[in-house]
């Protein structure tokens, strides 16, 4: 026994080195080319890159032509000049090669297609990583089993997806490469390394998913499962550093820097990355990938849900589903936040792109998120409300949805309100003023903040019913909970009315910080009432199980309602993001020539939206379907008894 | 209806002679009279369903670029054919349900998205170059306008907006509510009082507290009231307003781009254009366009000074269009379809102006009581139209909206060219071959 035991540990510790080895075989080109590259691949000191400054001294000493310095558009330091100008482009074929079609239509669809993949095969593997690691530190062994099958079940639809994602990322800079040759040449004369850089983190990533997914049922015990885990980590850390580069890109066509006014590189790669809206566009993304990855295994799960051939796959998947919700909501919420935090970096690096964004020509695609993000929360709560149809005692809160649907709406209705919108001049003259003469007074940004905190307030009650749906509070001072609860819930709506109120009697630029009390108060009742509740739930007076499997078909189209709301929402603050840039390819830097630098109408927009999205579900569908076709691994029975165990269905909830 | 199920048959022929064919052979193989029927059955509502989808996709066809407002109306047939399909085709309900439900979600945005009003953001401002030296005060002030609003009589509109995009942030008009940025009236005269400002800094440009001491290095500070116009659009950063600056630098630091940089880039003939309008529109005498532009280059280094465009001199004695170029290119020389819808010219769904069906609407204008105008024929209508376009307005348009100026930037063969092409266009007619006016 003893022998065997070694010999465990000798494999154990071979393959945690060999873990190691991989990991830093992954950083090591990092690691090297990142000091170079932050010169500019010249020396420390910012000097000329090495094969200039041989050059000149090749020339001879003393006689070495002085360096051309620029000064950084953004950063404001001076670098030798070491790229090309930006290419001054003309509407021709030479410079925009193209089809009977426009050609920036073709380039949208295949970008956003590579994105929505892009972003869905980045945002599994966080999922994965938290529900294995919750299965391993669970102490309920069928839960535990339960979650990696889970997990498992995740990574197995990622993978298919995977290859797409490489597929629609060649398409993609196959359509570059031949309609916007110009353009293409020069971003990528800027980042040359990063692009190489970006590749071989691609190949990385590869490798760990691949290892990933195939050592599951080799590395599923002790110390090996252990390791498993960890490779997940390896695996988010190499993905998520692949949307860092890729943002940066975006970043410097948005708010370029590490070049000067003509466009020419300065040698300095960090500048480059580094722009104004890096950032904001890297915490926005991640955290919106996260939603859509949510969203997205949801609906893979109502699929399964619906087609199930019996009540343990109907089981399974509804559990599936609603974990998958759960996260995707989870990571909505903050979203709004974050997109405050990126607006305000907008308004910083250029007013005019602020307002472009929030108060001119994009303004209507805003009440379109708007009313988007109203859509989001309602549709959370409908699910959540049907959910509680699955739980005895559950219908102890039926009654008093009528309430909540009440505040969602009124929240809905003043959250979508415009104030400032941008008109024709016919349009203005017909309503007297840029600002309608009865909305105009009541839109103002306080009272729309009012009215989303309002609902994400009430978003945040519902799902504490959820978690009380079949459990009553047996703690001591359970009474005194749930007046404090109450009470807290009840001030925090007041304060944003109060608030939002308050806002029509101050000027614009002081309303703008009554944000704070506002998010403060939604925020309180997010941490400090879920926990509560949990803190209450702990020890609690269970009225039945819940029947996972027993939910109305219906809330499954809720979740395929999310599902595609996430995937449209996604293409539509794209369309605006890229939109911005209005008639410049690198913002104030290169000029779009092209016959399509103006932007299309809201409706064109939302037409092609509408393609992407509904081409972006029908190749997943066909991925879900592979997936449930090459589906080897019965699932778990989701009703498993758990021998000595805490109630099975009330420890999913947390 | 008609052509949209020509144009559907047309695309989908190979799926229906498919479906027919399976429809022939399963009424021959199947011999059980229940199963057959079933296979029937089956078959038709197949049909039914690729041709709703091939209706879908010749609408979608057809209106691609014309009425996108009708495009929904696919994305509701595919909806209504994936629901039919799920009913009847169990196997893969599921799947016909759930890509339904998607379809209905896509259909609802999408047509929330063509019910709001349509704005479009139009191409770029052409670089037009201009003599402004040679202009007397007036014509520069009316320069100015156009900078600033986008075009004469404009000021007082709001949301009225120029290449110089001041109004975003600028109130123009005494008592306007100006919270982003200084109300601009009255600035020739506070322009001098600024100069007194404590923060101001007159002749110690190093004890400012802002972010930029000087325009440039040596540059110096204003000593007059135009030299403080210069400089607040050369370097907005020099001295800012209190109250104005970016949010937590404590005004040391304005939001306010520097007027000559992209992505506004004024020449200075256009600066002392927008600057002349700002003192003539108060009934002062503005200074003179060098005294003006000599205020430009103490704060913009001759390196920063942008250059106005060399490849289109049409203000400067040319002409944008000479009439021998192809009619889309005439159209698109002339900028038309920035602001009109012509039909038949690829790209020309400009809405600020009237559709251009001339064929049809001029017989009818000359017959508006409201026409006051000297053309007795459908020719002469368009003629007059192009070169003065105030003499009338189209009901819901504004004025003063359409250059008055096409007659020195069109050729007279480019205007018969367009006035021809126009005048050929009539409601409910094919349009004409592009060809026949190359």
């Amino acid at each position: 026994m003893g022998r065997l035991m070694s010999r465990q540990t000798r494999k154990n510790i071979l393959a945690v080195s060999g873990l190691f080895a991989m990991g830093a075989m992954l950083v090591l080109p990092i690691l090297t080319a990142l000091p170079a590259l932050a010169a500019g691949g010249a020396s420390a000191t910012g000097g000329p890159p090495p094969d200039v400054v041989m050059a000149q001294e090749a020339e001879g000493e003393g006689e070495a032509e002085p360096v051309e310095v620029g000064r950084d558009v953004y950063y404001k330091t001076e670098g030798p000049v070491v790229g090309m100008p930006a290419p001054k482009t003309e509407d021709t074929e030479a410079f925009y090669p193209r089809y009977n079609f426009e050609s920036r239509v073709l380039l949208w669809v295949a970008n956003q297609q590579h994105l929505y993949y892009g972003s869905f095969v980045l945002a599994v593997p966080i999922f994965c990583m938290c529900i294995e690691f919750a299965g391993l530190i669970t102490k309920d062994k069928a839960m535990a089993k339960k979650y990696d099958q889970l997990a498992y079940d995740f990574i197995k639809i990622s993978l298919t997806a995977y290859s797409l994602t490489a597929i629609l990322g060649g398409i993609l800079i196959f359509t570059f490469l031949t309609l916007y040759p110009a353009f293409f040449g020069y971003l990528s004369s800027i980042f040359r390394p990063v692009m190489h850089i970006y590749a071989l983190m691609f190949v990385a990533e590869s490798g760990t998913l691949y290892i990933y997914y195939y050592g599951w049922d080799k590395m599923k015990e002790g110390m090996l499962k252990w390791l498993h885990a960890s490779m997940s980590v390896v695996l988010n850390v190499i993905g998520t550093v692949l949307m860092f580069l890729a943002n940066s890109w975006i970043g410097f066509m948005m708010s370029p820097a590490g070049v000067d006014e003509q466009g020419r590189y300065l040698g300095n790669i960090w500048h480059v990355i580094h722009t104004a809206l890096w950032n904001p566009l890297n915490v926005h993304r991640i955290l919106g990938n996260m939603a859509f990855g949510g969203g997205v295994v949801a609906a893979y799960a109502a699929y399964r849900f619906l087609s199930a051939k019996n009540d343990e796959e109907r089981a399974h998947y509804d559990w599936m589903g609603y974990i998958a919700m759960a996260l995707g909501v989870a990571f909505l919420i903050p979203l709004p936040f974050a997109g405050y935090w990126l607006m305000r970096e907008v308004y910083a690096y250029r007013q005019q792109m602020g307002i472009t964004l929030m108060g001119g020509l994009l303004a209507w695609l805003f009440i379109i998120q708007a009313t988007m993000i109203g859509i989001l929360f309602l549709t959370t709560n409908y699910y959540l409300w049907q959910a509680l149809g699955r739980m005895t005692g559950g219908e102890r809160f039926q009654r008093y949805i009528k309430y909540f649907v009440f505040i969602l709406v009124v929240g809905l209705l003043v959250f979508i309100t415009p104030h400032t919108i941008v008109m024709t001049p016919a349009e203005l003259k017909a309503m007297g003023g840029q600002q309608h003469p009865v909305l105009g007074n009541y839109g103002v940004m306080s009272a729309k903040n009012g009215g989303i905190n309002a609902i994400i307030m009430t978003t945040i009650a519902s799902f504490i019913w959820y978690q009380r749906g079949n459990r009553v509070p047996a703690v001591k001072w359970a009474k005194f909970g749930n007046i404090f609860l109450i009470t807290f819930f009840v001030v925090a709506h007041l304060n944003n009315i109060w608030v939002a109120c308050y806002g029509y009697f101050i000027p614009a630029n002081v309303r703008i910080g009554l944000s704070i009390p506002q998010v403060a108060g939604t925020l309180s009742c997010l941490f400090i009432g879920s926990a509560l509740n949990l803190a209450m739930l702990r020890q609690s007076r269970e009225l039945g199980p819940i029947r996972w499997g027993q939910i109305a078909p219906r809330s499954q189209y809720a979740l395929i309602m999310l599902a595609t709301a996430f995937t449209w929402m996604m293409g539509l603050m794209g369309y605006i993001r890229s939109s911005v840039r209005l008639f410049w390819h690198v913002n104030e830097i290169m000029r779009d020539n092209s016959p399509w630098a103006y932007t299309h109408t809201i409706g064109f927009g939302a037409n092609v939206i509408s393609f992407n999205v509904l081409f972006f579900w029908i190749t997943i569908l066909f991925v879900f379907w592979l997936g449930a076709l090459g589906a080897k691994k019965a699932p778990v029975p989701a009703m498993q008894p758990v021998p000595g165990g805490a109630p099975q269905p009330a420890t999913s909830h947390y | 209806m008609g052509e949209l199920i020509t144009e559907a048959i047309s695309i989908g022929w190979p799926a229906f002679a498919f479906l027919t064919g399976l429809l022939v052979y399963c009424q021959v193989r199947i011999t059980d009279p229940v199963q057959r029927k079933n296979a029937l059955f089956k078959t038709g509502i197949g049909m039914l369903c690729v041709f709703l989808a091939f209706i879908a996709i010749a609408n979608y066809k057809n209106n691609f670029y014309g009425e996108s407002r009708l495009l929904p109306v696919s994305l509701v047939m595919i909806t209504c054919l994936t629901y039919i399909m799920g009913i009847y085709f169990t196997n893969i309900g599921a799947l016909m349900k759930i890509g339904g439900a998607m379809f209905f979600v896509a259909a609802a945005l999408s047509g929330y998205g063509n019910w709001l009003p349509q704005v479009e953001g139009g191409f770029p401002p052409p670089e037009v170059k201009l003599d402004f030296q040679s202009m007397t005060q007036q014509q520069l002030a009316d320069e100015g306008e156009k900078i600033i609003f986008g075009g004469l009589g404009q000021s007082k509109v709001q949301g009225a907006i120029g290449k110089g995009q001041c109004p975003l942030c600028h109130g123009f008009n005494q008592g306007f509510l100006s919270e982003r940025a200084p109300n601009l009236w009255g600035i020739p005269d506070r322009s001098h009082e600024r100069l007194k400002h404590e923060l101001y800094y007159m002749d110690n440009p190093t004890a400012r507290p802002t972010v930029q001491k000087e325009a440039f290095d040596g540059s110096g500070t204003a000593t007059n009231g135009q030299e403080y116009i210069a400089e607040s659009h050369a370097c907005p950063s020099c001295f800012v307003v209190p109250g104005f600056g970016v949010k937590g630098t404590n005004d040391t630091e304005s939001p306010m781009p520097r007027i000559h940089k992209p992505p506004i880039s004024l020449t200075l003939g256009e600066l002392a254009a927008v600057d002349t309008w700002l003192y003539v529109r108060q009934g002062m005498e503005a200074p003179t366009y060098d005294e003006i532009e000599v205020s430009y280059e103490k704060f913009v280094p001759e390196a920063d000074r942008p250059q106005a465009s060399e490849g289109d001199d049409a203000a400067a004695g040319g002409v944008l269009a000479t009439g021998e170029e192809p009619i889309t290119d005439l159209f698109m020389k002339a900028g038309c379809p920035a602001c009109h819808t012509i039909p038949g010219i690829e790209g020309a769904t400009g809405k600020v102006g009237p559709l251009l069906l001339e064929g049809s609407n001029a017989p009818q204008r000359l017959k508006d009581p409201a026409y006051k105008g000297h053309a007795q024929s459908t020719r002469e209508y368009i003629t007059e139209s192009i070169l003065n376009p105030s003499m009338y307005v189209v009901q819901d348009f504004p004025d003063n909206q359409m250059p008055k100026d096409f007659g020195q930037k069109l050729s007279a063969g480019a205007v018969n060219k367009i006035v021809d092409y126009l005048s050929s266009l009539k409601q409910g007619q094919e349009l004409p071959a592009l060809e026949a006016f190359n």
